[in-house]
This record gives structure tokens, C-alpha cells and sequence, in this order.
């Protein structure tokens, strides 16, 4: 419902707006579909304007359609491939993050999601060059943590301090499941919409500006006792590709060993089969992970953190 | 992009109203008076208020000034390098077990939450109430010189066990004296003082605790010292006759978020407790700390305390900016303290603990 405003399109001053009121056509759908005729008696306005600002108020709102064509070539010639640094999770991920999606990494506490964020924001930061947005909604975000992960790679301080300079290439948002949970269920009839609006957002910028969107996602146990990702099912067809880490569990519980293993749950471009949607994959969360990932010009690595 | 006008922070029944009228987005509502919406939209001329200045601060708010927490509007974003230096400036509350803040990085973190979990008579409230002290340890000693807020839901909140850790810590202090402005300090670093720096909230349900979190940054903006907020322990009261298990999810989760706004809003450090409970999988039962599944995210430290045989050990389960390590500690007369390696080496002989005298009380069990 768009209401008609003076200004909209060349013709429609204050005046017929006024008079369109009186009639009762408040809104461009009420302009769209009454008879123009009718409306021009009754409005004592002429038909000829009325008519030409009926086919301005159409070409305004309307979608027009693209040839398959025209769309893959845009698309082989915008979206890039980013690697997030550690080629056995660039392997999970099809050869790495591809802008114009979201990407989800869900998994239970401690099982390394945040770092797996830094380890990409740093990546992204200084081996390509360019900046990263990143989203911080858990209080997790620990520069020195970033700092570590460049200087375990290059101990210059010039070229931990050069200005990567590029643009926004990827938008981390850690965790998206922190803010919209507590809205979710019970009697508030709006968290659902809230979450459909944030994912609206979110897909919108990955396309218009061309960046890759990493969130992340915590874990609930299903009736069957077996892990999945939260936020229910009205978020699972928001992310193209959804991982889940887990710690491995060793043989003492309490013992901190840094290994987690990635599993792919739901890609659009993995598997040959319908059935085989799930790849095993152990990555190496350990020193050489942060090796891999640590260089990086922090300076370009924009931060902002959100409270609900 | 235009901003739709549902994700504004306004009551439902408004934005009904609103999107009845046929505003769907804030740029339609820029150039409204009051008076103009509220005939529009049948709103109250107040409503109409509130809703325009809500329009008004999405637009000129931006990456402009108010920080973190409270109010509509965009959070202000910094770079990496700028975070750094603001992280820089924040200290550690010291825990006085000397390898529980090698382990940390200094002691407990201020801006961020922590979680310390662990089985009845383990320790925590021990944990809590030397931090108490710890935060006012003045500037010149290494401590924060800060005030503390301590939130009681248990009633385990002892005013003598206090005193003696509090007496232990002043004393401690007095042996470090080297300089007059050291001197000085002492004067003011007192068990009077230490007392009266405490601020102690007794909450009796979970109504109160969340009534409490509400009413916390109004407090917090009036007595800018406060550095700690200990809260023991957040799963008691939320584990007494909670039926709907969803509702306390979204409760947790919410009491989670406004906890770490605080943290990073006003510069604090706030520890919970909570207790642990039994998890049955496959026949095999293992203790994980209560509250469920998605509370594990809630903070963003987690320090597991435990039994091995007859020692304590507090491991550190999750942390973004540290390796998990387990220290061993042990609780004396004097408070949380570093197991001294001269008189118990690490050997199978069962060790026997000086644990408090004066009212040691055993947590509530799960």
C-alpha cells in the first residue's frame, strides 16, 4: 500500500491529491485499479492527465523481467569467490565464500564459530585487500584476539598497520541468533517477521552491493536428542550453505584439545546425489589454522556492536 | 534501501496503525507534523510525537554520538584498530590465584560476561565475593579501584565470610606498600570502605532478578565507579518451578543481552554462577552446566570449576581470546587463592583443604 503523495510523478501536485482524496483514492493500487473515466468525472480532472499518471505510477512499481542471459553474464561477472584462509573449509565451501549469499555457521558453545569469523575477517583483511564489516552481537569481539591472528603470520608492524583501502567485500554478523531469539515464540506475534525482515536485508545488501554475508547461528537439540541449527525452520531457506561445527570429543571431557570438526548441512551446489547432503569434514582448528589466517592489515576491518 | 517503518522500536499496536494508514516506509513520515499523522493514522497526538522523533533519530542518529545499549538508532561502529586501543585502556579484575589470571590474561575481564559453573561446594560464591573485593583494590596496586554490585538470589551472601576476605586483602595490600601514593591509598582501602563499596540486591524469583536487570543502568549511570556486577546465581530462580521451558529460553536469552549491553555499555565486568546438572546420553550421564543449550551462549567467557578427586580445578571452557587451560585452586580463611606448590606436590596423596570455617555455604543443590 503506497500512499500518494504530491511529487510522485510529474502531474501530481497538491491539488489532485487533494481532490483524489475526496474521491477516496488514497493509495497508487486505488489510482491502478479504478476506472480512469469514472474517476475523471467525478474528479472533474482531465483524462489525459489522470491516464498519463496511471502509466508513470505503473512504470515506477513495476518489476521488469531480465533474460536468463543477461543474468548469468552479471553474474559471472560480479560475484568473486572470497577464501576464508583455510583450504579444507574453502573446500567444504565450494572453493570458498561467494558474495551475493549468506552463508550460515551454526554450532554449540565453544565450538569455535567466533573464531572461525575472526580467522575469515583477518583473511579477507590483508590477503585480499580488502574491508570488512563485522557485526559483533555477543560482546565476543576482542581486537587483541585479531591482533594475535595477524602477528602470528607477519611481524612487521607496517604492513599490520598499511590501510587494505579496498571495499566492502564481506558483512560478518556474529551472531544473529543472539538478538532475534528472545523474540522468537510465546505471545509476541512479531519476532518471526522481525527475523523474515532481517534475513530480507541481509539478502538484499549481498546482492546490490556484491558483498559475501557470514552469520552465525547457535544450536538446539532436536526431539531426537540430535543437534541442529536454531532459529526453526521459517529461517532454514535464508542461507545458501549452512555448516555446523562441533568439538571433538576426546577421550577425557574436560581436556581442551583444539580440534572441531565442520560438517556441511545444506548446500545448493555440493553433492551429486539428492541424498548425499551431508559431507564430513575435519579441519585443523589448531595452531596452523591461525597461521593460515593471521595476516591481515587490522586497520580495515570496520566493527560495529549492535545490543538489541 | 528505504527502511521499513515495522522495524522502527515502536509498540505493535502503533505500527499496526501506521501500516494501516498506509506508511510503509520512514521516508514517507519525514515531512509529517504531528497533528497531520495523528489524523491520518488515528494515532494520539503523543503517539504521533513519539514516532516522528523515533523517525527523526533512525535519520540524523547514524554513526553519531550514544553509545552501545539504550535507546533507537544505530550503534556507533569503529574500526579494529580504534578497538584495540579502547581494549587497551580496560583492565582485568585480579582473582588473587595467580595462575587463574595468567590463564585469563590478567584476571576477569571488564566489558565482557562470565559465566562460572560448577557442582554444589565447589566454590563460586567463594569466586563471587573475592571478586567483590578484588574490584576495589585501588589503582596504584594494579586493581581497578572500582565499586560492586552484588545480586543475591541463593541468600548465600555471608557478611563475615566478607569481612575475612576483605581483612585478608587489606592486609595483603599493606605488605605491598612501597611508595606514599601507595600510602595514601591504603588510608581509603579499608574493610569499612571495602563494605561499603558493595552494593547488595536480594532477589527472591526470577521477577525480581529481571525487574532488577531492568533498573540496573539507571544505577549504573548514577554511580559510575561500579566496575562489577556479580549476580549468584542466575539458574536458581530460574529453575524453581518453571513450566513453560520455552519462556524461560526467551527469558535467559533476553536477561543475556541486556547483561552484555551493560558490560560494553558502561565498562563493567559481570560474573553469573550457575549450577550444573545431569545430561543422560546413550545409557552414559555427564554433569553440563544447567540452564540448557542455547544459555551456553549467553556469556562470553565460561569458567568450569570441578572435582578432580580431592582438588579443585576451574578450567576455561570457552573464551574468544584465550586457549582453554585448567588451573588448580584451592579456598582458604583468606578467600580464592593459588594452590601453594611448596607443600602439595602433584602426587596421589589426597590433600586435605583448608576450606572456610565461618559459613562456607553449600549451594543449592540442582
Amino acid at each position: 500500500m503506497v500512499v500518494l503523495r504530491e511529487g510522485m510523478c510529474p502531474g501530481l501536485d497538491e491539488a489532485l491529491v487533494r481532490d483524489l482524496r475526496a474521491a477516496d483514492i488514497k493509495t497508487v493500487e486505488d489510482v491502478v485499479s479504478s476506472d480512469i473515466e469514472e474517476l475523471a468525472q467525478r474528479c472533474s480532472v482531465s483524462y489525459k492527465a489522470l491516464f498519463a499518471i496511471r502509466r508513470v505510477l505503473l512504470a515506477q512499481h513495476t518489476a521488469f523481467p531480465v533474460s536468463g542471459a543477461d543474468l548469468y553474464e552479471e553474474l559471472l561477472s560480479s560475484t568473486a569467490i572470497l577464501s576464508t584462509g583455510n583450504p579444507s573449509l574453502d573446500k567444504l565451501l565450494d572453493s570458498g565464500l561467494y558474495t551475493g549469499e549468506i552463508t550460515e555457521l551454526s554450532g554449540g558453545p565453544g565450538s569455535g564459530k567466533s573464531q572461525v569469523c575472526f580467522g575469515v575477517a583477518v583473511h579477507i583483511s590483508y590477503q585480499l585487500k580488502q574491508s570488512v564489516i563485522f557485526l559483533d552481537t555477543t560482546g565476543g569481539l576482542t581486537a587483541s584476539r585479531l591482533l594475535q591472528m595477524l602477528q602470528a603470520e607477519t611481524s612487521s608492524t607496517e604492513e599490520q598497520a598499511s590501510i587494505g583501502g579496498g571495499s566492502v567485500k564481506a558483512v560478518i554478523v556474529d551472531s544473529v541468533s543472539a538478538v532475534i531469539s528472545p523474540l522468537l515464540g510465546g505471545k509476541q506475534n512479531e519476532g518471526m517477521s522481525l527475523m523474515i525482515q532481517v534475513a530480507g536485508v541481509l539478502k538484499t545488501l549481498a546482492k546490490d552491493f556484491n558483498v559475501a554475508a557470514l552469520v552465525t547461528n547457535h544450536v538446539t537439540r532436536s526431539g531426537s536428542g540430535e543437534v541442529q541449527p536454531g532459529l526453526g525452520v521459517s529461517w532454514s531457506p535464508i542461507p545458501r550453505t549452512r555448516i555446523l561445527l562441533e568439538r571433538v570429543e576426546r577421550a577425557a571431557p574436560a581436556s581442551h584439545s583444539s580440534l572441531r570438526s565442520a560438517t556441511l548441512i545444506k548446500s545448493s551446489r555440493q553433492g551429486g546425489t539428492t541424498r548425499l547432503l551431508r559431507i564430513h569434514s575435519q579441519i585443523q582448528l589448531g595452531e596452523t589454522f591461525w597461521a593460515l589466517l593471521s595476516s591481515s592489515g587490522s586497520a580495515s576491518v570496520c566493527v560495529a556492536e549492535a545490543a538489541s | 534501501m528505504q527502511r521499513p517503518v515495522s522495524s522502527l522500536s515502536l509498540s505493535p499496536g502503533v505500527k499496526m496503525k501506521l501500516v494501516n494508514a498506509g506508511f510503509q516506509f520512514t521516508a514517507d513520515l519525514l515531512h509529517l507534523k504531528p497533528l497531520q499523522l495523528s489524523k491520518e493514522t488515528s494515532l494520539t497526538q503523543q503517539e504521533a510525537l513519539e514516532v516522528l522523533q523515533a523517525v527523526r533519530r533512525e535519520e540524523g542518529g547514524g554513526g553519531g554520538g550514544g553509545g552501545g545499549g539504550g535507546g533507537a538508532g544505530a550503534p556507533p561502529s569503529l574500526t579494529a584498530l580504534e578497538l584495540l586501543q579502547k581494549e587497551e585502556e580496560m583492565r582485568s579484575i585480579v582473582t588473587f590465584s595467580s595462575r587463574l589470571d595468567a590463564a585469563l590474561g590478567g584476571g576477569l575481564p571488564v566489558g565482557k560476561t562470565t559465566e562460572i559453573c560448577g557442582a554444589p561446594g565447589v566454590g563460586k560464591t567463594q569466586l563471587c565475593l573475592q571478586l567483590a573485593v578484588d574490584v576495589q583494590v585501588p589503582q596504584c596496586f594494579g586493581g581497578l579501584g572500582g565499586q560492586a554490585v552484588y545480586v543475591d538470589t541463593e541468600g548465600s551472601f555471608l557478611l563475615q565470610r566478607v569481612v575475612d576476605i576483605a581483612a585478608a586483602a587489606v592486609h595483603h595490600c599493606s605488605l605491598l606498600v612501597e611508595d606514599d601514593e601507595q600510602r595514601v591509598a591504603m588510608e581509603t582501602f579499608t574493610v569499612e570502605t571495602i563494605l561499603s563499596n558493595i552494593f547488595l540486591v536480594r532477589c527472591h524469583d526470577y521477577v525480581e532478578l529481571l525487574a532488577e536487570v531492568h533498573l540496573l543502568p539507571d544505577f549504573l549511570s548514577e554511580h559510575p565507579r561500579v566496575r562489577l556486577l556479580a549476580i549468584d546465581s542466575v539458574a536458581f530462580p530460574f529453575r524453581l518451578h518453571f513450566d513453560d521451558l520455552s519462556q524461560r529460553t526467551r527469558l535467559l536469552n533476553g536477561l543475556a543481552q541486556r547483561l552484555i549491553a551493560m558490560a560494553t555499555g558502561h565498562g563493567i565486568a559481570v560474573a553469573m554462577t550457575n549450577q550444573m546438572t545431569t545430561r543422560l546420553s546413550g545409557g552414559q550421564s555427564q554433569l553440563v552446566p544447567a540452564l540448557g543449550e542455547s544459555w551456553g551462549h549467553a556469556p562470553t567467557i565460561r569458567l568450569l570449576l570441578h572435582w578432580a578427586g580431592s582438588r579443585r580445578m576451574a578450567a576455561i571452557f570457552k573464551s574468544p581470546d584465550h586457549r582453554g587451560a585448567t588451573v588448580q585452586y584451592q579456598i582458604t580463611s583468606e578467600g580464592f587463592r593459588d594452590v601453594d606448590q611448596s607443600e602439595q606436590p602433584p602426587s596421589k596423596r589426597p590433600r586435605t583443604q583448608t576450606v572456610e570455617s565461618s559459613g562456607s555455604q553449600r549451594d543449592a543443590s540442582c
